[in-house]
């Protein structure tokens, strides 16, 4: 050991102090490649969702649940197009896949994981409220995910724990609200990309 | 189909942190080299800056399945593909100390390796002069005795001065982070700009993963790698003492032998035990009925904190801006537990992902979690500690019932935390709390623990009945088959494990070049 001292912190002051918005005007996009009859188009999640590109693999009613809870948990998540990115990725092979549940001890497909924790949802939501989700007020909609978040709500059955899905799709819908170019320009800090994300998709399209 | 590829000196299962590097080394040397990675190839071009991208890089190999109350969390800490882990790891490269190697010898339990700081130091030294690392050798008061650093620390921003401050009103020590990064222009690679992308891989090469350095060296002197190259096996002589190579599956489905006079595992912690275990009856190199055993994964215990002053939470690299030590040595001298931690302090962070500060705090949603992305884009920091995780013989890797496509058991991972480990992990967490409240944070809070590296599972030791290798990483049992990477760890110490990764896996190949006749 030397120098017992306590060192002062470095101090070494970058000059690199970013001017906000700077890095973010190139104008890069979070893009995927939908299909749209035979051919791929690259589209934002939004952009997807607004030109009411099919969706693959979700039936309406799913993409409208993910929507429900995925806009209650993180609003602004339905118009970044969160259920069309759900499905987009369900329907892409795993090493392709950018879902985080890949991170979370959940093998894919992921289908299985989305649809029964889907219908458990409807079911424990109709049990407790006697009512269809997209009917719940906002405040009975906070009731609720205020007991999903910590355990299982009555009626929740045959699917992911409801704490687990609800960490899931918090974390889904963070990604397209918050984690593309156009978002770190709506929070004002600086992307700073060495590769834009939409030129990769675009080359896989 | 069954196919024979050509025989080569020396075929290297994975294209990572220590396959890169031996690679390098052996072609250097006038071997005839091949890598066999699993993974698909990836250049630069493909590190794309996205959190969501990254997940590309992330292991998607057969399926590992966890078990036990701490799993070990294998897809978020694998690689696969070109440079494995190793592409789109952070590059915090801190030694390990002294008291690491020498555990048993000193506090009477956990594991001593068979080698000691100062027959390592060597190889630490050299490295970090061929990759370069940025730091300051002085200001690490707890840094074991070694070279300088070759490049200049990396620089401070608002989130690591704001922190440091309660380091230093409560008395503790910070220096800056030792980082595998460029802090100038290095031997023809550039600077970092400090944007924080690390994590979606470098593609710049100022990081040190594989693609900036090793990979391109063994290419230049003539190493090859085929890429979707899925070993399976590795097959040996009649009398299983001595490897003849290994059994591949390539993308298309086909079998093919690849014969080779020294095979070279490197195919990480879990992937390196799995392979000897199902290529033999009882396991190969499995006399000790040690292969898998030791398991071992850093207990990331983070803290987070809003500040009143804005903390530029989105400069810098994602590794993080300074370091404390103050809870490393002297490992039986800790509050809560026994072992050694560090603090990594003020990383880059991005508002998703895991790691981002949207995943903070899970209990916030709808209006509030609005509110509070608005603020801790400005307003966030953050700090996590690597902690120690003694070695378990339960913590294990073994063959499960189900098997992959090609008829090869999956691995099972059983991982449960020491309690002296668990309680060490406990108490980082409430004295990160205790710093952020003297840096005046307005609030904070903790998250759950993470498992953060992986080690163990082909442990090193002196004795062949208590380990799987020597201190080369030569197995035991069969003088030509060489394991590399943190599985040689026998103790995990609490620092990252790749710059030591990368010292042992030097010595080996310089071992390999030296003793090339006798050990083929
Ligand atoms: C997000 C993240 C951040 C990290 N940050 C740091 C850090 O800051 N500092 C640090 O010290 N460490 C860090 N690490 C850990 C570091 O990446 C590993 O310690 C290091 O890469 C291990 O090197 P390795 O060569 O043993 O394995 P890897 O680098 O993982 O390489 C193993 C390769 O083997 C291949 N493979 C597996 N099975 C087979 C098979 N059957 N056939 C052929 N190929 C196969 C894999 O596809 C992979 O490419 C980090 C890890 C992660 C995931
Ligand atoms: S912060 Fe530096 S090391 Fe990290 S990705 Fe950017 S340039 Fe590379």
């Amino acid at each position: 050991m030397k120098n017992k001292q306590p060192p002062d912190p470095i101090r070494e002051k970058k000059s690199l102090k970013i001017s906000r918005r700077h890095f973010s005007q190139a104008g890069g996009a979070f893009t995927l490649a939908f299909l749209l009859g035979d051919r791929n188009i690259n589209l934002t999640p939004a952009q997807a969702k607004t030109q009411k590109i099919p969706l693959q693999l979700l039936n309406p009613h799913q993409a409208a649940l993910i929507d429900l809870l995925g806009d209650s948990i993180a609003p602004g998540a339905k118009a970044a197009g969160l259920s069309h990115y759900i499905d987009h990725q369900l329907s892409s092979t795993a090493p392709d896949n950018l879902l985080i549940l890949k991170y979370l001890r959940v093998n894919p497909p992921f289908e299985g994981f989305y649809s029964s924790a889907l219908m458990a949802f409807d079911k424990a939501i109709n049990q407790r409220f006697a009512k269809n989700p997209a009917e719940l007020t906002s405040d009975q909609m906070a009731e609720f995910i205020t007991i999903m978040m910590t355990e299982n709500p009555e009626g929740w059955s045959s699917a992911p724990p409801a704490p687990f899905f609800y960490f899931v799709l918090r974390s889904d819908a963070i990604d397209v609200t918050y984690g593309t170019m156009a978002a770190f320009d709506s929070l004002d800090i600086p992307y700073m990309a060495h590769i834009e994300p939409d030129h990769e998709w675009a080359d896989r399209s | 189909m069954r196919n024979h590829a050509e025989k080569v000196d020396i075929v290297i299962v994975g294209s990572g942190a220590a396959g890169s590097l031996i690679a390098a080394e052996m072609s250097e040397a006038g071997k005839k080299v091949l890598i066999l990675e699993a993974g698909p190839e990836r250049g630069l071009n493909d590190l794309t800056s996205s959190q969501m991208d990254a997940r590309r890089l992330k292991w998607s190999g057969v399926p590992v399945v966890e078990k036990g109350p701490q799993p070990i969390g294998n897809v978020f800490n694998s690689g696969y593909g070109t440079g494995g882990s190793a592409l789109h790891h952070f590059g915090v490269w801190p030694r390990l100390h002294v008291e690491d190697f020498k555990v048993r010898s000193q506090h009477g339990r956990a594991l001593d390796w068979p080698i000691t700081y100062g027959e390592l130091r060597p190889y630490y030294d050299k490295i970090q002069q061929e990759v370069g690392i940025s730091g300051d050798a002085a200001s690490e008061i707890w840094r074991p005795e070694g070279a300088d650093y070759p490049l200049p620390p990396v620089p401070v921003f608002q989130q690591g001065d704001i922190i440091a401050a309660g380091f230093n009103k409560l008395g503790k020590s910070i220096a800056p982070l030792p980082l595998a990064l460029n802090s100038r222009d290095y031997k023809g690679r550039p600077a970092c700009l400090w944007d924080g992308w690390c994590d979606a891989g470098c593609p710049t090469k100022a990081l040190a993963n594989p693609l900036a350095h090793y990979l391109p060296k063994a290419k230049e002197q003539g190493g090859k790698i085929i890429h979707n190259a899925t070993v399976t096996s590795i097959l040996t002589n009649n009398n299983g003492n001595k490897a003849t190579g290994v059994k591949y599956h390539a993308k298309d489905g086909t079998e093919i032998t690849q014969l080779a006079d020294l095979v070279v595992l490197a195919a990480f912690a879990i992937q390196n035990p799995r392979l000897l275990l199902a290529s033999g009856e009882d396991g190969l190199a499995n006399h000790s009925g040690l292969v898998g055993s030791y398991i071992m994964s850093h207990a990331a215990a983070t803290v987070f904190g809003l500040f009143e002053p804005e903390t530029e939470p989105y400069m810098g690299a994602t590794g993080g801006q300074l370091l404390n030590q103050d809870s490393y040595d002297h490992k039986n001298k800790r509050k809560l537990g026994f072992g050694s931690y560090q603090w990594m302090i003020a990383q880059a962070v991005k508002p998703n992902d895991l790691l981002g500060y949207g995943g903070s705090n899970p209990a916030l949603f709808g209006a509030k979690l609005t509110e509070f992305m608005q603020h801790a884009a400005q307003h966030f920091g953050g700090m996590t500690a690597c902690v120690e995780d003694l070695p378990e013989r339960s913590n294990r890797v073994t063959l499960s019932s189900e098997r992959d496509k090609y008829g090869v058991p999956l691995a099972t991972v059983n991982h449960s935390s020491h309690a002296d480990s668990y309680a060490l992990w406990q108490g980082a967490k409430e004295e990160g709390i205790e710093i952020f409240k003297a840096a005046e944070a307005t609030t904070t809070w903790n998250g759950p623990l993470g498992p953060m590296h992986i080690m163990g599972g082909t442990i090193m030791g002196e004795d062949g009945e208590k380990s799987v290798t020597n201190s080369y990483g030569k197995c035991h049992d069969i003088d030509n088959l060489f394991i590399a990477g943190p599985g040689l760890f026998p103790t995990s110490g609490g620092v990252n494990p790749t710059f030591t990764v990368h010292a042992l896996a030097l010595r080996s190949a310089q071992y390999m070049v030296r003793n090339w006749s006798s050990l083929t």
